[in-house]
């Protein structure tokens, strides 16, 4: 005859499908977490890091890009590709490439741009059939910036949370740390 | 009429129906285990809810390439799909649907159904053998193991409402499960045949937790893996035939196949009701597959024959028992 | 066919070469031998990996491992690109568990710089950290038990419960830093980003409905008979094989090992927290699997504590980067240690005063891993060694570089 063992551990046993079949049954009811993209996209966080663009100022409209470079140098996988043009007030960007197909989005260009002039927005939706079409010039950097919600990660913005509270007078202090802790939203 | 005429209609109306069946079945399942898994399954095609997802899943595999390898044993390949399909469909000329609509009504229904269902063991191997292919060969040698070691409970189970009513047609086991509880599945006996006729049907479908000859992550989908086009088709076709037949055989032996409030009265009210049960033995072996993790086939076996075989023994022997002490149930 | 024995050397494998003659005494007639492939393209090798199994008919007699498909060249790579470019490429090494491999080179590089680091930042990285423990903990849950129970069934169902949790993780770091999988979040001296508004408030409702999904998937998976026989006894790993093979992570802690590196040699303020070490005795898959769920548990504990006791101050003791040249470190070399998800990612760097490393070596915790297959797999049927690999874990990022 079977031992005792034998009754316990079948016990056991349709104690444990019963669990496990009653865990299923109950996500059977729960609503599914699908988000049906394209229909409903969902909503994307201020500090997204989507494609790149280039921005115009806002008061004067001129582009800020002043084709420093630093972005080229910094880029790990090296996708920019940038001329100055060099004029009296201030210098320009002649020609600014960037291989979007090779890009890495670590914002290490955003990060180090004097003038805030390179940018993520808030969208990656680029799918082509055509890789020639990735290879954004400065004319397709600028439109893709004025057609898409940019993100909320700026040169300077970076570098303002990264920086070490300068010392400071006391109540200048108080001041000065709520500005640097403020993670603008 | 000559009969053979007959026949030959009524045998290509059940076809057609069951093809179909069995394509929307798919979706059935899919959707189910969409939902348990928190996704909502097919959606776009045949929008909303993937209503042509079948249909466009069938014209796919038909406008496929059909790729044969070289080193196929080209009519052992070729065959095999064709060795799978056919027992899986001529299980479905036993079925009476409703009493008098079926293909044919043999008073040794279950036999035959046992019997010829068995024989889909030798189209599975001709495909894992003729495919040249060490997954396939691997995963067909498992399936013998443990379908031939299966076939034993599965038959010993579906025993034993034959013995509780006395014959092996299966108007006849219906008629016998007649009157408020009368199922067989609301009796002790026929609750535990009921249990072990499911577990040895999951094992003798490949059905997860039992499905170690298809093994999706170590053998990439087993004795199919060389088929592609409309023989894959075929082979799917037959899995999910077999598996629509056995639901509808549980469902006959001990749910009561077509009986239910007005079934007495109208055909189709029957064969709803039928088709229903038929859905729900269906529903729990998929719930069943998508709850659990595969086992070792060698703990497979294990479980055959020295759990569910002897239960399924002693379940047949204390049925006989109590059916020659009581004399045959009657109604 | 080539005959191949297992290797010798070791408690494990010769009890495995043991268990594998007596399979072959008991009666398998001939020494009819399979080589079989299994991978690099295949749905269960968790990346790119090939083993060529040597079978008699369901019995693993042998393994042969192959790596390197995914090699990269990270190791010259970080000798072409400097200590500010480097972080974010740093986290491509062990990709699921991107925030602990960056932290390895960071760390790497202020010790040999000898940068402090505030402690504010500190406080961020274990944070960062051990969120990123939970989430790489629920892809493992979730591949291995779909390499377990198939793409179409229950094992499925385990995988996209797993997945579920883990997005709502992978949106906590996507507001935090805007990525979702390679995040760039550690810079020479700091983090680069603070945290959002409210983002302390979503991290923890998130960690507490991790926390009760945990019950959900112990209630499948535990008592189940299915998976109690597949993971009992399987791959047992023994201590002294542990130790002379060289594995980490929750493999040895499995196996009785009591390390773990944030208590062992405490980084990045872990001192600050009791980490609480769990440790297993016996060496099976199921033994693994009970050390990883309390480390799930462990690490939602101390995401709660860090947030409590997260200080004020600056994230970063240097400025922001301005310039790719920016970070310079003096002549020196020096290894950092760090308790990854998989097990000790390690990185020793040689640096030479100027703004790139001159050599960077990468310590995989998945390559020291996966060097027990060949100890603990002879003797296991196919289905085993799913199971086994699923228990290891192995990123191969780390393994190939």
């Amino acid at each position: 005859m079977p031992a005792d063992g034998f009754w316990s551990e079948t016990a056991q046993l349709v104690r444990a499908v019963g669990r496990a079949l009653s865990i299923t049954f109950r996500n059977f009811w729960r609503p599914p977490v699908t988000v049906q993209y394209p229909t409903v996209k969902r909503v994307y966080p201020d500090r997204f890091r989507g494609i790149l663009a280039l921005t115009y100022d806002k008061e004067t409209g001129e582009e800020n890009c002043i084709g420093c470079r630093l972005c080229e140098f910094i880029c790990p996988p090296q996708v920019i590709k940038v001329e100055m043009l060099k004029a009296e007030k201030r210098n320009w960007a002649k020609t600014f490439t960037l291989e979007l197909y090779s890009c890495e989005f670590c914002e290490l260009c955003v990060q180090v741009c004097p003038t805030d002039a390179i940018i993520m927005l808030k969208t990656f939706d680029l799918a082509t059939a055509d890789r020639r079409e990735m290879l954004l010039d400065k004319d397709r950097l600028h439109a893709l910036g004025l057609q898409h919600e940019p993100s909320w990660a700026t040169g300077n913005r970076l570098r303002d949370m990264q920086a070490p509270p300068k010392p400071a007078k006391a109540e200048g202090k108080a001041a000065g740390k709520a500005e640097a802790k403020e993670p603008a939203e | 009429m000559p009969p053979v005429v007959k026949y030959a209609i009524a045998g290509f109306i059940v076809l057609n129906v069951v093809i179909g069946l069995v394509t929307y079945v798919t979706l059935l399942e899919r959707k189910f285990a969409a939902r348990m898994q928190s996704r909502i399954g097919p959606y776009y095609v045949g929008w909303p809810h993937g209503w042509l997802q079948p249909i466009a899943d069938a014209l796919k595999l038909m406008m496929k390439e059909d790729v044969v390898p070289t080193a196929a044993d080209r009519w052992v390949y070729n065959l095999a799909p064709i060795a799978f399909l056919i027992p899986c469909i001529l299980i479905f000329a036993t079925i009476p649907f409703a009493p008098g609509l079926g293909v044919a009504d043999l008073n040794i229904g279950v036999l035959f159904f046992l019997a010829v269902s068995s024989l889909e063991i030798v189209g599975l191997f001709m495909g894992g053998w003729g495919s040249n292919n060490k997954y396939a060969l691997i995963s067909a040698m498992r399936a013998v193991n443990q379908i031939i070691s299966y076939d034993l409970p599965f038959v010993f189970t579906a025993l034993v409402p034959v013995v509780l009513a006395g014959s092996l047609q299966m108007s006849a086991i219906v008629d016998a499960q007649r009157g408020l509880f009368g199922w067989y599945v609301c009796t002790p006996l026929g609750l535990l045949a009921f249990v072990a006729f499911l577990v040895a049907t999951l094992a003798a479908e490949n059905r997860v937790p039992f499905d170690i000859l298809e093994a999706e992550s170590e053998l990439v989908a087993g004795f199919r893996v060389e088929y592609s086009g409309m023989k894959f088709a075929l082979i799917q076709l037959a899995e999910y035939a077999h598996m629509i037949g056995t639901s509808f055989l549980g469902a006959l032996l001990f749910l009561g196949g077509w009986l239910g409030p007005g079934a007495d009265r109208w055909l189709l009210v029957g064969s709803v009701w039928f088709l229903l049960k038929a859905m729900f033995v269906f529903l729990v072996v998929t719930w069943v597959r998508w709850s659990f993790v595969r086992i070792r086939v060698d703990q497979i076996l294990a479980i055959s024959w020295k759990l569910l075989l002897p239960a399924s023994v002693l379940l047949l022997m204390a049925t006989a028992l109590m059916v020659a002490l009581q004399g045959p149930r009657a109604g | 066919m080539p005959d191949r024995r297992a290797p010798e050397a070791s408690a494990g494998a010769a009890t495995a070469e043991a268990k594998a003659v007596r399979t072959l005494e008991i009666g398998y007639g001939g020494n009819e031998r399979l080589v079989m492939n299994m991978g690099p393209q295949h749905p269960s090798a968790h990346g790119v990996f090939r083993a060529i199994l040597t079978l008699e008919g369901e019995t693993v007699v042998a393994v042969d491992a192959v790596i390197g498909y995914l090699h990269r060249c990270h190791e010259k790579l970080a000798e072409t690109l400097t200590y500010v470019q480097y972080p974010s490429i740093a986290s491509k090494t062990d990709y699921v568990s991107a925030m602990t491999a960056e932290l390895t080179y960071v760390a790497a590089v202020e010790k040999v710089g000898k940068i402090d680091v505030p402690r504010r930042a500190q406080y961020l990285r274990v944070l960062v950290a051990e969120l990123q423990r939970i989430a790489s903990h629920c892809l493992w849950l979730g591949t291995w038990c779909m390499d377990m129970g198939g793409a179409l069934g229950g094992g499925a169902t385990v995988f996209l419960y797993a997945i579920r949790e883990r997005e709502l993780i992978l949106d906590l770091f996507e507001s935090l830093t805007g990525a979702r999988l390679l995040y760039g979040f550690h810079q020479v001296g700091g983090v680069r980003y603070d945290l959002p508004e409210g983002w302390a408030a979503t991290c923890r409702e998130t960690v507490a409905l991790i926390e009760r999904r945990l019950f959900e998937y112990e209630a499948m998976l535990e008592d189940n008979a299915f998976f109690l026989v597949r993971t009992q006894g399987v791959g047992v790993i023994s201590p002294e094989l542990a130790l002379d093979v060289g594995v980490c992570g929750p493999l040895a802690r499995g196996s009785g090992i009591k390390y773990d590196v944030r208590t062992a040699e405490p980084y990045s303020s872990y001192e600050d927290f009791a980490v609480k070490v769990p440790v297993e005795t016996a060496g099976d898959c199921y033994a693994r699997y009970k050390v990883r769920m309390a480390e799930f548990r462990e690490s939602i504990r101390l995401v709660r504590a860090v947030l409590d006791g997260l200080p004020e101050g600056a994230i970063s003791s240097r400025p922001g980067v301005k310039s790719v040249g920016q970070v310079r470190i003096p002549k020196g070399e020096g290894y950092t240690r760090v308790e990854g998800a998989r097990g000790e990612l390690g990185c020793y760097l040689v640096a030479d005063g100027g703004p790139k490393p001159y050599r960077l070596k990468w310590r995989g915790a998945s390559f020291s891993n996966l060097s027990i297959l060949p100890h603990i797999i002879p003797g296991c049927k196919i289905a085993d060694v799913v199971a086994i690999m699923g228990s290891v874990d192995p990123v191969f990022g780390e393994v190939d570089r």
